[in-house]
């Protein structure tokens, strides 16, 4: 068996020695420290038996001095009486005494519990008792009289009970220091492994590849660590937290069997709003809340039958039963490019290419609006949006879609509202709870597509779209105090972002 | 959008039904309004025209009277502190203006909460005042007018009809632009037999509203200095004539659609009114007219409706025409789209709680006649939204369409997570950086000559952002300097598109690439390379680099990446150290090295 040098020693110490002895003495004996000797018995545990006693030592304290220089005052007392006949006026008793006033007035409790005097107004008298204790001594005088040596163990004193009964009330006098008594010797494992014999083994620090040609990390102990102890921080590789986000997004419309897709950031003017029944003269087509683009200067017009259509639709309700919304609908306005305001322009795309039912698809992606930069917006933010063509479609199961997306992203109470947006009807905006603002926040908006947007492209079935925002749950699930933190992004908050939420 | 004041009392003594402040607010939420709360509005009246302004507990006092354009920083003693008054705000649903003033909104909430389940008539009789419509008006062609009479006003119902104008100039009139609305006391017009005719912006003088009858201006002298001139000149400015509005005595009634005149200006003791909607568009005039009368009613039970015959080159025609708009509704269909347990009487029921008149056809179907007021219903659709708002959002229980179809991801993405996982195995962090840039940012700083293939913004919000990205690795270098203070080394990248100009449907196309950038005291070229080399080897590629002289890295530390695999050899991107020159531009003070590639390429599928 292979043990360290002090357990070497130790060990052969006990087995020579086989009564029980205290730590503080075997270290003695070995001429060693005691605390690494006491950590040694202690770790190991199926070879020593360690007997743990508690102990009370006893030293004088702080104000033991005028006890052990001059006596118990009260002693002085009653042989000052003793040599006043017996008994005498307070002051006469301090005088004859050689105490202060003050000394004899704390000593009546003493004179009374001892039975030595008593007093009478300002009479002090001798009891028999207290004259037999004249040249006497108390169990609390010797006691400090014993402990002038040093601190020792109440057990060795006889007078050490009945003394400190005395001393109740007289603080600082005699310390009680209570204490562990290690007793050790060998259990029997320990007495055949020593008998099986032990081998003394260094120890190192490292483990190094000389050693294991070697063999030699079988002749060594390696030192243990404090396990406890930390470590300098490392950081893996990561993905952006708002990767994150969109990924998890990708992920909960991929497991509702929707099929990706996507579609340019440039824009034609038609697919971005006039496929989507927008009027020419919306707001939201202002030049103050789209990005025109100048380069390239001019879009070409997709299939002249999707045109006319949507054209028609515009001007007069064309095949749809709509009214439309009679106006001069300009077929050259829909050639401007633009950087697309939303990824509705994906869906739209993507239902004209196909508009046989059933169908799911979705898109994420970013879009472009024209915003001054504040908290809240950048010119840039990044949408999903889906689309469902199906025959048993209904509001209802639009609410029921949004609903599980919004579950899947961690949210739990939901308000549907209505709304309005001019490529759908009945539309809809979704509000989460919010725990931490105490208030229900607007994700996105939602609807069933008019007939005035899918009948041009030759969808006659319900299809239920949304556009939801995702910078809006990225400022809620990293608690962004900015949106624009997403973007130039400092590196000490990618790598303290943790990859689970 | 803007929002709007409702006073809570005149609401509340229109409706029986008395919820409670809070109860209100989720009915006003069921009905799509956008609620934002309760407020007390301080409120300041102007001295000259007598407006009513209000302001919110943290806006400052008005400094310019919103209806006749009195400047209360040269005039201040013209405003005055005018009391308090308690409003539920919301921002204003654009689709519903007959919800947009107190009137209107208790007509909507009666019929929902069922007090009643008529729907609002407004009896008229034809009045003998006609207005010409004379040739020359082709910048505002259409007119359409209404008398309104023993109509009682005191200060808060005029706020309320000056504010519902205000509005309706939003939401129907585009900023006065399809519609804009006049409205004047009756008894101060002359004549019956009024004209809107175009005069020469020197052609005649009269007194705009908040200036003494003393005061004369001419059309020009309103378009260049009256507030209200300077505001809405662009509409007509451009023409050699403008339009105006005279009673049978010539006497100006408004310039169009600026102002009215001070000698036509409504005041509290008013109850008689004239009421004028002018406009490019003939349905959104009569609308308009349609919304503000019928809102004016609803004010005073006692008020009563006059038409006024629109005599004009191509006819006569008499406004406001009330007349329903007929729809036919199938319930089950409703029902259906919706995805609620509703049968016919529920779904007509509805109806009427919107405010529809309904009756029931023999072939199943609903015949629904749709009050004047309602500008938003253009096809049955719209009708089954307002049947789901009647039955309650809150109310349809969510489900999910029962079709089984099989999802599918885009390649790219795929392919993407692959080099993502690659990457951060190697310890580099994802990074996202700005799609909009600069053609300083994207060419200049790294030394490269500018080209003619980018995605170029007509007006940008900032010279940060003229364009479309064109390389990746300028964001990178810009993430890197502001992470200066930051421990070395550090090591990021991205996988994102840039945009380029080709022959494409709209002109341009995205395109997937993949950066990566690394800075610190041991950076250099072999380090990037080796990195480069672990990427494509996931891909199935062998790398080789040759030489390039991109100006972007030190000279002979920069080379084209080449992938080969199997026959193919594709020019994948570039890589190297980048240029000091650079560094120093971005404020960066260790060696850097990075490569671009061109991740469509990178990741397409051996064949």
């Amino acid at each position: 068996m292979h043990v360290n040098e002090l357990e070497y020693v130790l060990l052969n110490f006990l087995r020579d020695n086989p009564q029980e002895i205290t730590v503080g003495d075997l270290a003695a004996q070995l001429g060693k420290d005691q605390s690494q000797v006491s950590a040694a018995c202690i770790s190991r545990p199926e070879w020593i038996d360690v007997r743990e006693e508690e102990r009370l030592s006893l030293r004088l304290g702080k104000k033991a001095q005028p006890f052990v220089e001059q006596g118990f005052p009260e002693r002085k007392i009653i042989q000052a009486l003793d040599q006043l006949g017996g008994q005498g006026d307070l002051n006469a008793v301090a005088e004859k005494a050689g105490l202060t006033s003050q000394d004899v007035g704390q000593s009546l409790r003493f004179l009374k519990s001892k039975g030595w005097a008593e007093q009478q107004a300002k009479n002090l008298i001798l009891s028999a008792q207290g004259k037999a204790a004249i040249g006497g001594s108390g169990a609390d005088e010797e006691l400090v009289k014993a402990l002038e040596k040093g601190e020792q163990e109440a057990s060795h004193l006889p007078q050490a009970s009945e003394g400190l009964k005395l001393l109740q009330g007289r603080s600082g006098v005699v310390e009680e220091r209570p204490r562990t008594l290690r007793w050790v010797k060998l259990s029997e494992a320990g007495k055949s492994a020593v008998q099986d014999g032990i081998e003394v083994r260094t120890q190192v620090n490292q483990l190094t590849h000389e050693m294991m040609i070697s063999g030699d990390w079988k002749n060594v102990d390696f030192r243990p660590y404090d396990v406890s102890l930390g470590t300098e921080a490392v950081y893996p590789g990561k993905e952006h937290p708002f990767v994150s986000i969109i990924q998890q997004t990708r992920k909960v419309f991929l497991e509702l069997g929707f099929e990706e897709t996507v579609s340019p950031y440039v824009e034609s003017s038609f697919w971005d709003f006039d496929a989507l029944f927008q009027p020419q003269d919306h707001p939201a087509r202002d030049m103050q809340d789209t990005f025109y683009i100048s380069k390239p200067s001019e879009c070409k017009l997709p299939r002249q039958q999707w045109v006319d259509e949507v054209g028609a639709t515009h001007r007069n309700g064309g095949r749809t039963g709509s009214l439309g919304w009679r106006y001069d609908w300009n077929d050259q306005l829909i050639k401007q490019p633009v950087l697309r305001t939303h990824t509705t322009a994906s869906s739209i795309r993507a239902l004209a290419e196909n508009p046989n039912p059933p169908r799911k698809v979705f898109c994420v992606g970013p879009v472009f609006r024209r915003e001054t930069v504040d908290y809240k917006h950048l010119p840039v933010f990044h949408q999903v949006d889906g689309i469902i063509i199906d025959e048993k479609a209904s509001f209802a199961s639009l609410l029921g879609t949004l609903q599980a997306f919004y579950r899947k992203m961690g949210f739990q109470k939901f308000q549907f509202r209505p709304a309005f947006f001019p490529y759908t009807e009945p539309s809809v905006e979704i509000f989460v709870w919010s725990d931490r603002k105490e208030d229900w926040v607007e994700m996105g908006g939602a609807g069933v597509f008019r007939p005035e947007v899918t009948e041009p492209f030759g969808c006659k079935v319900p299809v239920l779209a949304w556009g939801l925002g995702l910078e809006r749950l990225a400022m809620f699930r990293y608690e962004l105090g900015s949106i624009g933190e997403l973007y130039r992004a400092r590196l000490n908050w990618l790598k303290e972002t943790p990859l689970c939420r | 959008m803007p929002v709007i004041g409702i006073p809570v009392d005149l609401l509340l003594e229109r409706v029986q039904t008395q919820p409670g402040r809070q109860e209100l607010v989720e009915h006003l939420q069921h009905l799509g309004c956008d609620v934002e709360g309760y407020a007390t509005m301080r409120r300041f009246a102007c001295g000259r025209c007598g407006n009513l302004m209000e302001i919110t507990e943290t806006e400052n006092p008005p400094v310019v009277c919103d209806r006749c354009g009195t400047d209360f920083k040269t005039s201040p003693d013209q405003l005055s502190a005018a009391g308090e008054k308690d409003v539920v705000r919301m921002e204003l649903l654009a689709v519903r203006p007959d919800m947009f003033d107190p009137g209107g909104l208790a007509r909507t909430l009666r019929n929902y909460f069922k007090e009643t389940l008529d729907t609002p008539s407004y009896p008229s009789s034809a009045s003998d005042f006609s207005v010409s419509v004379e040739p020359g008006l082709e910048q505002r062609p259409y007119i359409a007018c209404a008398v309104v009479r023993n109509l009682k006003l005191d200060d808060d119902k005029i706020r309320v009809i000056m504010k519902l104008q205000e509005n309706l100039h939003w939401a129907l009139g585009r900023d006065r632009k399809r519609a804009s609305i006049g409205v004047y006391d009756l008894d101060t017009l002359q004549g019956k037999r009024f004209r809107y005719t175009s005069v020469a912006p020197e052609e005649l003088q009269f007194a705009p509203l908040g200036y003494s009858a003393e005061e004369k201006w001419t059309p020009a002298r309103v378009l260049a200095e009256h507030t209200k001139g300077t505001a809405y000149a662009r509409l007509i400015k451009d023409h050699p004539r403008y339009p105006i509005l005279f009673d049978e005595n010539n006497q100006v009634m408004a310039l169009i659609p600026i102002i009215n005149s001070e000698a036509t200006k409504v005041s509290k003791n008013s109850t008689n009114f004239f009421i004028d909607v002018t406009g490019l568009e003939e349905r959104i005039v009569n609308k308009t007219l349609n919304t503000i009368v019928t809102s004016m009613l609803e004010l005073d039970p006692g008020a009563r409706l006059e038409t006024v015959r629109i005599d004009s080159a191509s006819g006569a025609q008499v406004t406001p025409d009330l007349t329903p708009q007929q729809a036919v509704l199938n319930p089950v269909t409703a029902a259906s789209r919706i995805g609620v347990p509703l049968d016919k009487d529920g779904v007509i029921e509805c109806l009427r709680r919107m405010g529809h008149e309904v009756s029931q056809r023999a072939d199943g179907n609903l015949d629904v006649k749709i009050p004047a007021y309602r500008n938003d219903i253009l096809h049955e659709v719209d009708l089954i939204e307002d049947v789901a708002i009647a039955y309650g959002y809150h109310n349809i229980v969510p489900t999910l369409v029962p079709t089984l179809t099989v999802g599918s991801e885009q390649p790219l993405e795929t392919a993407g997570a692959s080099a993502r996982a690659a990457l951060t195995g190697l310890g580099y962090l994802e990074v996202l950086t700005l799609i909009l840039s600069n053609e300083a940012a994207q060419y200049d700083l790294l030394g490269r000559p500018r080209e003619d293939r980018h995605v170029v913004i007509q007006l940008p919000i900032s010279q940060d952002q003229t364009m479309v990205r064109v390389s990746l690795l300028p964001g990178l270098l810009d993430t890197l300097s502001v992470n200066t203070d930051h421990e070395l080394p550090q090591r990021i990248f991205e996988i994102g598109n840039i945009s380029l100009l080709d022959d494409s449907e709209t002109g341009a196309s995205e395109h997937r690439r993949l950066a990566a950038a690394a800075i610190g005291p041991r950076v250099d070229f072999a380090q990037m390379r080796a990195t480069c080399e672990a990427l494509l080897r996931e891909f199935g590629w062998k790398l080789e680099t040759r030489a390039s002289q991109d100006p972007a890295f030190l000279s002979g530390r920069g080379a084209e990446v080449w992938g080969h695999r199997g026959e193919q050899s594709v020019r994948l991107g570039l890589l190297g150290e980048i240029h000091p020159q650079w560094l120093e531009h971005y404020g960066l003070g260790h060696p850097a090295a990075a490569f671009e590639l061109h991740f469509d390429l990178l990741s397409q599928p051996q064949s």
